[in-house]
C-alpha cells in the first residue's frame, strides 16, 4: 500500500520526519531569544513571532517543511537535497539571531544583551541530529561530514563580526578576551602535559607488565581502583601530601609545587590517564601476531629491532586509540581542576556558577565541548589512517 | 546435598565480603568522623574546627546516594528501553542515529554537561538529577546495543523455531545473554554519576561534595579529606557491589 504511494520504492524516513516535526514544534512554541537590558537583569523571552512577525515566522518554517517533504520519499537524491537544506538551515541560524537583535533591541540600549533561547538551541540540536542521520544514511566519509559544518561556522563568524554585537556570549567573551585566551592555553597545556607524561609512563608500565607477569594483576587492580575514585575526591586527596612536600622539600617548592594549583591537577590527570593508556598499550603489544614476530626473528632481526620496526608500528593504531580516550577524558577532567586553582576553562564554569552568570558558564563549557569533539575526531581519523596503512 | 549448599553459601558469603566491608567502612567513617578528630588535627593544626559540621555526614551520604540512585534507575529504564526499542523491527529506523548519538555523546565531558544543564534547568537538586540521567544514559544505551547486537543470530532463529513470541525471546533469551555487557555499562554509568554528583555541590545540590568544596574555599584541608574519603569509600562500595554481581550473572 505504502509502496504504491511511494514510486521511489523507499518507505518514508521516520527518523527525519520525527526530528523535523519536533523541530517545527520547538521553533513555534519555545522562546527564540531573550533580551536583557544589561548583564545583571535576567532577560525577557521572545518567541519566533516576535522576531519575524507572523509572515516571517511562516517563511522561516518553509525549509523545514521542504525537508519533511523530501524525507517522505527518501531516494538518494532527495536525501542529498535534504542534507543541503539542513546545512543551509544551520547556516541561517546566526542570521535569524541577527534579525532578532536588529528588531528587538533599540539602539539607545548599548548594554542590552541578546540571549539564545530554548527554541534556537533545540533547533540547533535537532538539525545536528538530522545531519548525523543523513550522513549515516548516505554513508558519507568522516572528513566530508566534518567539512559540511564549515558553511554554518563561516556564517556564524561573519554574523559575529557584524550584526550580532549584542549577543551575550560575544559580549562576555570580549569583556574577558585576555583571560579567555590564557585559560585556553592553560587548559591545553595541562591536558598536553598529562597525556604526554601518561604516554611515557603508560608504555613503560605496559612493557614492565609484559616482562613480569606478577606486575600485571597488581598493576591493573591498582589502576582500576584509581579510576573509580571520583575526580573531585582525588584532587582533594592530593592537596595535603603536596602541601606537605612543598613545605618540606625546597627544590619542589622552587618549582612551584604546592597543594593548590597545577601540581595536584597534573598528578591527578596523569593518574586517571594511566589506566586507558596502559590497557591499550598492553593489549596492542600483546595482540601482535606471533607469526609476524617469528618471521622477523627468522630474518635475523635483533630483539630491539623487532620491537622498534615490527611490534611498535603494528601496535600503533591501538596505542593511538588509548591516546584518544585519554585526551578526551583529560579535557573534561581538567575543567574540574579549576576548583583547586589550576586555571583553565573550568575557572569560567565555576566562577559563572558562583555568580549565577550563565553566559560565563557557557563561555567555559562550550569551548571544552568543542575541544573534546575536535580531539576525538582528529585522533579518531589519525587512528583510522594508521589502521588502513597497516592493512595495506 | 547439605554440604554442597553449604559450599555454595560459603562461596556466596565470600563474594559479598568485599562490598559489605566497604559499606561498613563507609558507614563507620560517617558516624565516627568526630572520633578521628585527633588525626585531622595533625593535618590542620591551626583551624578552629577540623571536622565538617555544617551538615551530618549521614545526611550528606543519603542525599548523594539518593541523587545517584534516582538518576541511575531512570537512566537504566530509559537506556535499556531505548536500546531494546531500536533493535525491534518497528524502531529499527532509529538504530543508526541512536548508536551514533551514544558514541558521540561519550565525548562530552560530564562537567560540561552539568554546566550546560544549569542555565536550562536552574540551580538545585533537579538539574543535577537530569544532567546525571542524560549523561548516564550513554554508556547504558551503547552497551545494551552492543550486547543485543552481539547475540548470535542462530540463537534467535532457534528460539523462534521453538515457537517463542517476541516478548519471550526478549525476556528469556536476548536480555539474559546481553546481561553482562549491559551490567558493565550500568557500572560505568553509576561510577561516573557518583563522581559527577560530587561536582554538583557547586551548583547548589548539597551532598558529599560539600565538605570538599567548603574545604577548598576556606583552605581547610581536613574538610577536603573527609569529603574525599567518604566519596572514595562510596565509589569503592558501589564498584565492589557491581564486581560481585557481574560474575554471578554470567
Amino acid at each position: 500500500m505504502s509502496d504504491a504511494l511511494n514510486p521511489g520504492g523507499a518507505r518514508p524516513n521516520v527518523v527525519l520526519l520525527s526530528l523535523g516535526l519536533a523541530g517545527l514544534l520547538a521553533w513555534v512554541v519555545f522562546d527564540a531569544v531573550s533580551v536583557a537590558p544589561n548583564r545583571i537583569v535576567s532577560g525577557q523571552g521572545h518567541g519566533a513571532w516576535d522576531v519575524a512577525g507572523w509572515p516571517g515566522l511562516v517563511a522561516s518554517l518553509a525549509p523545514m517543511l521542504a525537508m519533511l517533504a523530501l524525507a517522505w520519499r527518501p531516494s538518494r537524491r532527495h536525501l542529498r537535497l535534504a542534507l543541503g537544506l539542513v546545512v543551509a538551515m544551520l547556516a541561517a541560524l546566526p542570521a535569524w539571531l541577527a534579525l532578532a537583535a536588529a528588531r528587538l533591541i533599540e539602539s539607545e540600549m548599548p548594554q542590552a544583551r541578546l540571549g539564545i533561547g530554548a527554541g534556537v538551541w533545540v533547533a540547533l540540536f535537532l538539525l545536528l541530529l538530522a545531519m548525523v542521520e543523513l550522513r549515516t544514511r548516505l554513508a558519507l566519509p568522516r572528513l566530508l561530514g566534518g567539512a559540511l559544518l564549515l558553511p554554518p561556522l563561516m556564517s556564524l563568524a561573519v554574523w559575529l563580526a557584524s550584526g550580532l554585537e549584542p549577543l551575550a556570549l560575544r559580549q562576555e567573551l570580549l569583556a574577558r578576551r585576555d583571560g579567555f585566551i590564557a585559560a585556553i592555553g592553560e587548559h591545553l597545556l595541562l591536558v598536553g602535559a598529562a597525556v604526554a607524561i601518561s604516554l611515557l609512563l603508560g608504555v613503560a608500565i605496559a612493557l614492565a607488565m609484559r616482562r613480569w607477569v606478577r606486575c600485571r594483576t597488581l598493576g591493573f587492580a591498582l589502576l582500576n581502583s584509581l579510576q573509580t575514585i571520583p575526580s573531585l575526591a582525588l584532587f582533594g586527596l592530593l592537596l595535603a601530601p603536596l602541601a606537605w612536600l612543598a613545605a618540606h622539600v625546597e627544590w619542589l617548592a622552587a618549582l612551584g609545587v604546592s597543594g593548590i594549583g597545577w601540581a595536584p591537577a597534573l598528578l591527578a590527570l596523569v593518574g586517571y590517564s594511566l589506566l586507558p593508556m596502559v590497557r591499550n598499550t598492553f593489549v596492542a603489544l600483546d595482540e601482535v601476531d606471533t607469526g609476524v614476530i617469528d618471521a622477523a626473528r627468522g630474518m635475523g632481526m635483533s630483539r630491539g629491532q623487532i620491537f622498534r620496526q615490527v611490534r611498535l608500528p603494528l601496535a600503533a593504531p591501538v596505542i593511538l586509540e588509548g591516546i584518544r580516550i585519554t585526551t578526551v577524558q583529560a579535557i573534561g577532567l581538567a575543567a574540574v581542576a579549576a576548583l583547586i586553582g589550576a586555571g583553565g576553562l573550568g575557572t569560567f564554569i565555576f566562577q559563572g556558577l558562583g555568580q549565577a552568570a550563565m553566559d560565563m558558564v557557557l563561555l567555559g563549557a562550550l569551548p571544552i565541548l568543542v575541544m573534546a569533539l575536535v580531539a576525538d575526531a582528529l585522533l579518531g581519523a589519525l587512528s583510522d589512517r594508521l589502521r588502513q596503512g597497516a592493512a595495506s | 546435598m547439605s554440604e554442597a549448599t553449604g559450599i555454595l553459601r560459603g562461596g556466596a558469603r565470600r563474594r559479598w565480603l568485599a562490598p559489605v566491608l566497604w559499606a561498613a567502612l563507609l558507614l563507620g567513617a560517617c558516624l565516627g568522623m568526630e572520633s578521628l578528630q585527633g588525626l585531622f588535627r595533625l593535618v590542620e593544626p591551626d583551624s578552629r574546627r577540623v571536622v565538617y559540621a555544617r551538615a551530618d555526614f549521614l545526611v550528606l551520604l543519603g542525599r548523594h546516594v539518593f541523587v545517584v540512585a534516582v538518576a541511575s534507575l531512570a537512566a537504566v529504564a530509559l537506556g535499556v528501553g531505548a536500546a531494546v526499542a531500536v533493535t525491534r523491527r518497528a524502531g529499527r529506523d532509529f538504530l543508526p542515529l541512536v548508536a551514533q548519538l551514544a558514541s558521540i555523546g561519550q565525548t562530552f565531558p560530564p562537567v560540561a554537561v552539568l554546566a550546560l544543564a544549569v542555565p536550562v534547568l536552574g540551580f538545585g537538586t533537579l538539574p543535577i538529577i537530569v544532567a546525571l540521567l542524560l549523561y548516564g544514559l550513554l554508556p547504558i544505551v551503547r552497551n545494551t546495543l552492543a550486547g543485543l547486537e552481539g547475540i548470535d543470530p542462530g540463537v534467535r532463529e532457534a528460539a523462534r523455531g521453538m515457537g517463542m513470541t517476541g516478548g519471550q525471546l526478549l525476556r528469556q533469551v536476548e536480555l539474559p545473554l546481553a546481561a553482562p555487557v549491559i551490567l558493565a555499562g550500568i557500572r560505568t554509568s553509576v561510577t561516573i554519576n557518583i563522581a559527577t554528583a560530587a561536582i554538583g555541590a557547586t551548583v547548589g545540590a548539597s551532598n558529599l561534595g560539600d565538605p570538599i568544596i567548603s574545604g577548598i574555599v576556606n583552605g581547610n584541608t581536613a574538610y577536603v579529606l573527609q569529603g574525599a574519603l567518604l566519596i572514595g569509600l562510596l565509589a569503592l562500595t558501589v564498584d565492589s557491589l557491581f564486581a560481585r554481581l557481574q560474575p554471578t550473572l554470567t
